[in-house]
């Protein structure tokens, strides 16, 4: 095989258009699991930690958890990267995080996993 | 029925899964319940024949009986490649935080291999690593997924291992890791790891780099112990060690918490064998004995070790992958046969 072969041709992944639809947030807290506020068009949907959810819903007191939880805001309508920006810097007056990451829909897929 | 209930010494939780699964889990319960020990099966769905009725791989009325039971035994299930629901043997091993994977693998003689000693126990950190299903679609062409290692999560598998290894008599634990090259994530498992085997001085202890130790494995079983290892290491490495002595069938495993136990065979559902009794039932059998060992019933467990090696060794009563043409039941009913002699 030449390199123009090994080149050339290489399979294009679609592209799909993106829509921002939530942002994960990673929140370092001592005191337990997080409760949160409304935060305009941004709601809470789920915390996890160490990938296993534990709000809403029953928590086996044996799960171990550690400082650092995942919290996923879904926007309940249809949000901008600047809406975004002001919901952080509202959850930093309160909240210590370790970073954030946007949640976007690609076409009809979610390009985010759940948590188990 | 609740009296009925109370009548057993032991209440486990009997999953039997899907595909080959059933007709396996009711050649194991034979063997168990021939084997002495006095035990009332709950019988529970799990998997996907779950979905059409329930909804869900995992009903809540499995969750209710393992939470209640606390130990359960779990025949094979199928888990969807790349899309559609979660993993059900992952969800269970979330839900009850149960971070000790263990998965012995020792040469079993009527399978020819070329080595002259295999007898290795991984410990797989079960709940953390990749397996945190932290994923996403950073762009539309880059996909990233977070490897979460913690301390608390590290500690508490090498202290797992260290208990387990002494209270087995075995001699020497090398922590497997790629540090070299994730020097924060691996290299916090090896540093917890190395903590915890400075409280550990009676037992040998060493690490060795993921990589080599795959090449080693396969070109020297034998100058291995027990292996601990984050997640995924554990997870391809302890099937590499099931195909080192003759592939799944014969691969037990258990996922141990600390207030909660499943035991389970690692190998698929098989489906295109589902209903034929033709598959091997020793890995979730294998899994049996080292839930009646968990529950300190060691008569029991001994008596269908010591019938299955019987059988095992006779060679008359087989399975096709070992090379016989026994079915499922054949293969339990010879076991059972041979408990009422060893």
């Amino acid at each position: 095989m030449t390199l123009s072969q090994a080149t050339t041709g290489r399979a294009k992944r679609q592209v799909k258009t993106a829509t921002l639809v939530g942002v994960d947030v990673y929140i370092i807290t001592e005191d337990g699991i997080p409760a949160f506020d409304e935060y305009g068009a941004f709601k809470i949907e789920f915390v996890s930690n160490r990938g296993t959810k534990v709000w809403p819903g029953y928590v086996s007191p044996d799960l171990m958890l550690v400082n650092w939880y995942r919290c996923r805001f879904m926007a309940t309508r249809t949000v901008t990267d600047a809406e975004v920006d002001g919901f952080l810097s509202a959850l930093t007056k309160k909240w210590k995080w370790s970073a954030a990451q946007k949640l976007w829909n690609y076409g009809d897929e979610a390009g985010y996993s759940k948590a188990y | 029925m609740e009296d009925f209930i109370k009548m057993g010494k032991h209440v486990i939780t009997m999953l039997p899964g899907e595909g080959t699964g059933p007709e396996i889990c009711e050649a194991v319960r034979s063997v168990i319940d021939h084997s002495g020990v006095d035990i009332v099966w709950e019988y529970e769905e799990i998997g996907l024949d779950c979905l059409k009725e329930h909804g869900t791989l995992l009903p809540e009325k499995t969750i209710k009986s393992i939470a209640k039971n606390k130990i359960a035994i779990k025949g094979p299930t199928t888990t969807p490649v790349g899309t559609g629901h979660k993993s059900a043997n992952v969800t269970l091993r979330k839900m009850f935080d149960l971070y000790a994977n263990v998965r012995p693998v020792k040469l079993i003689p009527v399978l020819k291999r070329p080595w002259d000693k295999i007898d290795i126990l991984s410990f797989r950190e079960n709940t953390e690593d990749s397996y945190a299903a932290i994923e996403h679609m950073v762009s539309d062409e880059v996909a990233q997924c977070l490897k979460v290692i913690t301390w608390p999560g590290s500690v508490r598998i090498a202290e797992f291992a260290f208990k387990w290894a002494r209270a087995n008599n075995r001699k020497k634990i090398q922590c497997v890791h790629k540090a070299n090259i994730m020097k924060m994530t691996d290299g916090l498992f090896l540093e917890a790891f190395r903590e915890v085997a400075k409280k550990n001085p009676d037992i040998e202890t060493g690490d060795i780099i993921v990589d080599n130790c795959s090449m080693q494995l396969v070109r020297n079983p034998g100058q291995f112990d027990c292996l601990v290892l984050p997640n995924l290491y554990g997870d391809i490495l302890s099937d590499l060690c099931a195909g080192l002595v003759g592939g799944l069938g014969f691969a037990p495993g258990a996922n141990i918490g600390d207030n909660c136990s499943i035991f389970e065979a690692v190998h698929g559902s098989a489906p295109k064998y589902a209903g034929m009794k033709k598959v091997n039932p020793s890995a979730v059998l294998l899994s049996g004995v080292m839930m009646l060992r968990w529950l300190n019933e060691k008569a029991a467990a001994d008596r269908i070790q010591k019938g299955f090696d019987k059988v095992l060794a006779e060679g008359k009563h087989l399975t096709y992958d070992a090379g016989g043409t026994a079915s499922t039941d054949e293969f339990a009913a010879a076991i059972v046969r041979a408990m009422e002699t060893v």
